[in-house]
Formats: structure tokens, sequence, C-alpha cells
């Protein structure tokens, strides 16, 4: 009976201090329809998603702000994009901070991944390197709300090798697909500026895939994960 | 939703416009309007971005990275498409979007391309919050015009090159089909056929229709009527054999140059195989050679006889031919054609005047209609009358009727000069309208009294007088006993100007234009009576109602303009719709006019090109903004 509880906000969401109107806003997220994978690109809603963190490694280090920009039917709408600053609330930390201060931390950072997941809703989910991101913000969902957002990502990092294998970029890296398309970065490791650079990186990776006979998020998928499993083999 | 993101993005976008024009005059304000507003699209290369076929514009394209290749439509008889290269920083579509139409050109993405799409709705906000923008858009528009122009001068310069030039192959100037006559056949009949085709030579050709012989005119004499040659003979017994012959790709220089050595007057054009295809005559070579404006007025103030005025309004055409070639306006144009003709016409009196004696009267004569506004086009016919001066009424029949047999001989000598008879009568041979000054002082006081409608379609006419030979302070004195009729009378030019209301632009309220007007042309539109007229009825009611003496068009309106309170702006867009649409039929009567038709005034809206139907659109409205001012002045 667990989903039932969490469904209704229950002991899950209240043993984190959950307000009714933020586990509403779960439960609401919850609810969202999947999306269909065999839209055209032109025809649905990819988030592309970057993160910044205290370091690299997954395993220490912690997130501290998300960038997201959507891709709309191919466009880019300035005002459909997002910038979270999440508040560490590693347990081990130097020096504890005050009760409240902590409190009001955990708050703000409750209401940013609310806003957050608000913002992705059940679009397909797009980043470079998308196994970092993926487990950056899994672990803050399920740390402050207690979800995990068990959505499928694209990763750009192995789709375009993929659609352009004559190019050489160096070791995947994506400052080196960005020189590539020349595609500028307002400010490099700022996540709303990656993402908004991954963006424009995705729409020309969909106009190609589009050339290449992959019209659809779940052709571009399989693209993917033909590609790892030969990778993993090989 | 706005928030810190973007907030971010919208400033890197501003950050990306801010260089260049016009967004680096804009208002702050309308900039990040725009910025708000936009759309990221990418385009990869080879991909049309925009193109007619996708119907109307939907948003206006900013370029921020790539380039793109805009490729125009060719329009009608334009000579090819043009494309230019656009790079970051650079719109298009702007035309299409304020004629709310699909575009003229296709763009196509030459690299990788990023822009920044701003949809329609947004776009015309914008131009309300803008006026930095919106001027911007309105230049556009108006390099449109300048662009469309040039276009216009490219097709003329091209034909006009194509039939001045000696190097043109003789291909180029043989136009009719030659017609010739086989050896067997008898010198009456060959006579009788160039007696009936008025043809000056006559070619002779055997069963392979290669020439063999030519005879010409002055061949009758000198062989057939002095030797008395029986006219039963075959043709044969009395041409010129062994004709000369060029082949048709040869020039015009070398058929000069054949008839210069040979001392002839015709060389025949053959094809590959000999047959003949043409003969060119040392006419049709001079014609090449084109006059000049002095030329023409030289050879027309010298004129000694009728036929050499003739020759001299086919001249006239030409010029003014080659005067739109060269990219000068219609109303130039139209003035040129007016005081070339006002030339011939002078010269026409003058030559009767030797054989009319009407010394010692005071007279004038006078152009109405187009003629009197000095805007006369390819097609005219004559509108004149005559004033004259009467000091003892006892002699008034006496004088009229010498008058009228002299108009009688001008009127003529006008039609054979190629300004035909005026079908409603309009010519100074009608004793209606060879007047004395008091007589004609009547007829406008009765007219203005009593604005009844065939008053009022005289007043269009006869309002427009100006004196073109005699005494002009005569034509002065009709002025101002007009000005002091029409001023005591406000009912007359409220009725005038009612009638100037009777026909409104064909303007659409569905489709771009209504062309309806004349059931026997459908899909037309008449430029004279719906464009035109339109501008120069309401110039005549603001001209009389401020009592500016001038008969053109354009003049009155300028002068007008400041008793009204005319903007310069709103000025200079009248006087380019009135011109516009003057060229268009300038230029349409001319296409006319080489394919043997009379020039008419019907021009098919589908045929004309993007840039032009836009450009006729503005003059359209131009006229209504003008329509618009008459209502108000005279509350209809």
């Amino acid at each position: 009976m667990t989903w039932l509880s969490r469904f209704l906000g229950g002991q899950d969401a209240s043993s984190r201090g959950l307000t009714a109107r933020q586990a509403q806003s779960i439960a609401g997220w919850r609810h969202l329809p999947e999306p269909d994978p065999h839209r055209s690109h032109y025809r649905c809603r990819y988030v592309v998603v970057d993160v910044a963190a205290t370091g690299s490694d997954v395993n220490v280090d912690r997130l501290r702000s998300i960038g997201a920009v959507a891709v709309v039917d191919g466009q880019i709408d300035f005002k459909d994009a997002l910038q979270l600053a999440v508040a560490d609330l590693a347990p081990a930390r130097a020096s504890p901070p005050a009760a409240g201060e902590e409190e009001g931390g955990r708050t703000a950072t409750v209401d940013a991944l609310i806003a957050f997941l608000g913002f992705v809703g059940k679009g397909r989910l797009v980043a470079y390197n998308a196994p970092f991101v993926e487990r950056m913000i899994e672990r803050a969902l399920d740390e402050s709300l207690g979800i995990r957002l068990g959505l499928q990502w694209m990763d750009l990092a192995w789709v375009l090798p993929d659609l352009w294998r004559q190019v050489d970029a160096g070791q995947g890296r994506l400052d080196a697909w960005l020189d590539h398309f020349g595609i500028d970065s307002m400010q490099r490791h700022d996540a709303l500026s990656d993402a908004f650079a991954t963006a424009q990186l995705l729409q020309v990776t969909l106009a190609q895939a589009l050339r290449k006979g992959f019209e659809t998020s779940a052709s571009l998928a399989a693209l993917e994960k033909a590609r790892r499993h030969m990778h993993q083999s090989g | 939703m706005s928030n810190s993101a973007t907030e971010t993005l919208v400033s890197a976008c501003i950050r990306f416009l801010r260089p260049y024009p016009p967004f680096d005059q804009m208002e702050a304000e309308a900039l990040r309007f725009l910025a708000e507003h936009v759309r990221l699209a990418h385009y990869p290369k080879g991909a049309r971005i925009l193109s007619g076929e996708m119907g109307v514009a939907r948003a206006l394209y900013i370029l921020q990275r790539g380039k793109v290749r805009a490729k125009s439509t060719p329009g009608l008889g334009s000579v090819e498409s043009s494309s230019i290269n656009l790079g970051p920083g650079q719109s298009f579509a702007i035309g299409a979007l304020m004629a709310q139409r699909p575009t003229a050109s296709s763009y196509v993405a030459r690299e990788d391309v990023f822009c920044y799409e701003l949809p329609a709705d947004d776009f015309f906000a914008l131009t309300q919050k803008s006026t930095v923008f919106n001027l911007f858009c309105t230049q556009h528009i108006a390099g449109l015009l300048k662009q469309s122009q040039q276009q216009l001068q490219l097709q003329f310069a091209q034909r006009a090159a194509e039939q001045k030039t000696m190097n043109s192959p003789l291909a180029a100037i043989v136009k009719r089909e030659p017609v010739s006559v086989e050896a067997a056949v008898p010198i009456r009949q060959v006579v009788e056929m160039m007696a009936e085709r008025h043809l000056g030579s006559m070619v002779v050709v055997d069963q392979q229709q290669v020439p063999v012989g030519i005879f010409t005119l002055s061949d009758v004499l000198k062989r057939i009527v002095l030797p008395g040659t029986p006219l039963e003979q075959p043709i044969s017994s009395v041409m010129s054999a062994v004709p000369q012959t060029l082949l048709l790709a040869a020039n015009a220089h070398d058929a000069a140059l054949l008839m210069a050595m040979r001392g002839i007057r015709h060389v025949l054009a053959v094809d590959e195989g000999g047959r003949l295809r043409g003969v060119v005559s040392e006419r049709d070579l001079f014609k090449l050679q084109g006059a000049g404006l002095r030329q023409i007025r030289h050879a027309i103030d010298a004129a000694s006889s009728i036929e050499v005025l003739q020759h001299a309004r086919e001249d006239v055409r030409q010029l003014s031919l080659t005067m739109l070639a060269e990219g000068v306006g219609a109303a130039e144009i139209t003035q040129f054609i007016s005081t070339l003709n006002d030339t011939v016409t002078r010269r026409i009196i003058e030559l009767n005047l030797d054989r009319h004696d009407l010394y010692g009267i005071d007279w004038a004569w006078l152009s109405f209609g187009s003629e009197g506004r000095d805007e006369q086009t390819f097609t005219t016919d004559q509108d004149n009358g005559i004033v004259f001066i009467c000091t003892d009424i006892m002699d008034r029949e006496l004088t009229q009727l010498r008058f009228l047999e002299f108009a009688r001989d001008v009127n003529a000598d006008l039609d054979r000069c190629g300004f035909p008879l005026c079908k409603g009568n309009i010519m100074a041979s009608n004793p209606d309208l060879c007047l004395t000054l008091e007589e004609w002082e009547d007829k406008f006081a009765q007219w203005v009294r009593t604005p009844e409608p065939q008053a009022l379609l005289n007043a269009t006419i006869f309002f427009d007088f100006r004196p073109l030979y005699g005494r002009f302070n005569l034509a002065h004195r009709m002025r101002l006993s007009l000005f002091r009729q029409t001023g005591g009378n406000p009912l007359f030019l409220r009725m005038l100007a009612q009638n100037a209301l009777s026909v409104s632009p064909p303007l659409g309220r569905v489709r771009d234009f209504v062309t309806g007007g004349d059931p026997e042309h459908p899909g037309t539109i008449d430029l004279k009576k719906y464009g035109v007229r339109l501008f120069t009825d309401a110039a005549r009611v603001f001209a009389m109602a401020h009592s500016v003496e001038a008969t053109n068009t354009v003049q009155r309106l300028k002068r007008a303009a400041a008793a009204m309170h005319f903007s310069e702006d709103d000025l200079a867009a009248s006087i380019e719709g009135f011109n516009f649409i003057q060229l268009l039929r300038l230029r349409h009567q001319h296409f006319e006019q080489e394919h043997g038709r009379e020039g008419d005034n019907l021009i098919r809206p589908d045929a004309l090109n993007e840039i032009e139907r836009r450009i006729l659109k503005e003059a359209f409205r131009q006229a209504r903004k003008l329509q618009v001012r008459l209502k108000l002045d005279y509350q209809l």
C-alpha cells in the first residue's frame, strides 16, 4: 500500500516535513501522462538539463544548481527555461547551521525541486553526459522529496558520435562539439548556459537525426542503446 | 513564465542583437519585447526556411548564425531572378509580413543556420511599440519600390539596347514577313500589290524562296513608264538581278556598309539555305541610330511639311522609350511627351497659319484633359479648343467661321501626325469649343452655377485647360474668371468632390484588388479610370478650392499641400503613388503597341510581380487617403 500512501501524501511525505501543497504538487506531477515516444521531434517537448555540482565525483559531490531549457516543436522559447539554486543539504557538513537556517534552506530546496518537476513534467529529458546529471538530480529528489524521477534520458554524448561518424570531437567533450558547430556558450560551467548551449546542440542533432531517418525519440533511444551495447561488449 | 533563466537568455539575445541595425537604434523597452518574444530555431544546410508556397508569412526571421541565400522569384518580364546572401543580424520577410502575403523570395540555409523567429502578431505589436522599428520596416518597403523601379529600368534598358545598337543582328531588325513574288508574275500584278500594301520594294524569288532579283518603286519610272514596257511582261524582265544578300546573323553595321558600297537602299536577309527571310531598308537602319531630344525638337521646329512631322512623332515615341530605359520617372516622361507633342502641335499650327489669315485677332489654342495637365501617355487623342477676342459683336459669326476653317485643317493634320481625332468631338473645329473669351466665361459660369452631371463631367475635362499657342494671357483671364465663379459657389466644389468620390480605389477586402470593374475584361483593372483619375480628380478639387492655377496633378498637389497642411511625407507618398500608376500605364501601353495593339489601360494584377503588386496596392491606398480628405473637407 506504499504507492497509495505516497499518492495521498501520507507518512512518507509528512515524515519529510512536506506541506500539503507541496505533497499535492508532487502527486499532480506523478499523474501526468507519459509522452508518446513515437512522435516526431518537431511535435514534442524535450527538456535539456544541465547541473552544476561541487565537483565531478557522483558519489561525493553535491548538486548546487540546475539549468533547464525546453525545445518545443524544435524551437527554443526563452520563456520556457528554468534556473534553480539548490541549497547544500549534505549531512556531513563541517559546521552544522542553526536550526532555523536549516529549515529555511530545506523548504527553499523542496520548492525548487518541485518547480523543477513542474517544468519537466513528463517531457523527454536530454543531457550531455546524462548519467552524471541524472544521478545528481535523482539523489536530490530522493533526499528532499523522497521520489524518483524515473524518466528516460537521452545522452547526446552517445548520440552525437553516431550521427556524425566522420567528426572527431576529441574525447567526446561537450566543448569540442560546441566548437564544431560554432555554438557559443554564454558562460561555460554555468548550469543554465550549458543547458542552453546543449539545447542548441539538440536542435542540430534533431535535424541530422531526421535526415538519417531517426524521426522520433524512440528511434534515437534505440540508436543510443545499440551504441552503448556495442561499446560495452566490444 | 518569467524567471531568472528567461532573464538571462533574453539578456543574451539583446546583447547579440544590439550591434546590428535597426536594433542598435531601437528603444530599450522595444528591444526587450522583441527578445522576450522570439524563438530560436535551427535549420540544417540546404533547408528551405521560407518560400512563397508556404503561404502567408507567419514570422519575422532574424539570422543569429550562418548564411541564408535569398532568391527572388522572377516577376513579369524581369530578366532573371537575383539572389543575395544574408548573414547574422539581418532580417527577412518584412515586406511579406507587412502585406500579410506569401513571400516573393525563397530563403534557403547555405550552412547550419540558427535564427530568431518573431511571430507575426508580436511583429505587428513591435511596429506599434517602436517607432525606430516601424521606420525601419517602412523604409524597407520603400527600398522595395526602388528595387522595382530598377527592375523596370533594367528591363527597358535591355529592350532599348537591343533596338538601338548597330551591332544587333538582322534577325532582330527585320520584323515583318517579307513579301515576295515569283519571276513569272506579270508586272501589273506586282505593281498593284506594291501600291495596295504601300511597299517600296518587291523581292523576286525562285521556287525555293531564294531571291533572284529585286524591284523597287524607283524602277517603275525608269524601266516601265519611260520605255513603255507592257504590263503583261513577267517581273523578271524589269527587276535588278543578283540582289545583295546578307545572312540573318550579320549585323546592322554590315548592312549599312553594303548599302554604302553598292549605292543601294535595300539589303535582303537570308537564312543558311539562302532563302529570303526579310528586307532591311536604309530607313530601318536610320531608326536604329535613334535621335536625341535636341535633334527631334530641331527637326520639328524646322519641319516644312506634315510628312516630316509624322516621322518626328515616331521619334518622340522612340525617345520616350529610351527615357523609360534610362530610369527617368513617369512624371518627367509624361511631361516630356506633352512638351514634344506641344512642339509638334505648335508647328502644325504655324504651318496652317500660312494658309489662314488670322492677323490682327487675339486668340489662343487651348488644350484640355490629359494634354492640358501635361500628363500624356503613348496613347492620346486630341482635346483642344480655341479662345478668341471679338471686339465688334457684328463680326463674331464671321470670325468664328475663319477660326473653324483653320481649326479643321489643324485637327486633320494632327490626326495625320498620330493624334487621332477626338471621338467625343472635343476639338477646336467644334463650334461649341471655338468661342470668344466672354463665351467661354459664360460657359464655365453656367457649369459652376448648375452642377448637373454633364456639367461636372465637362469640368473634369475643360477646367484643366492650358494655352498652347497664341495669346497666353487669354487663358490666364479665363482662369481668374473661373476662380471667381467657384470661389463664390461652395456647392459646386462640393458636387465636384462628390463626383471625384464616385469611383473608389479598387482595393478589395478579401482579395488585394477588385478586378470586376469592367465585365468585358475580367481580371483587369483600368488604370486610367480606377487609378490615375482618382488622383487627378482629387487634385482638381484641391486646386480649385485653393486657387492653384497649375493644371498638372503633381503640381496641383504640391501647391495645394501647403494651404491644406499636408505633411511632407503624405504629399511625397501621394505623388509617388500617382507616378507609379503612370509608370505602369506607360509600360503597359508601350508593350501593347509593340505587339501591334492599340494601347489601352487595362492591366492584370495577377501578371505583375510581387513587388509591383504590393506597390500598386500602396498607390491605391494613397488614392484612398486623398479621397478621405475630400470627404472630410466637404462632409461627404
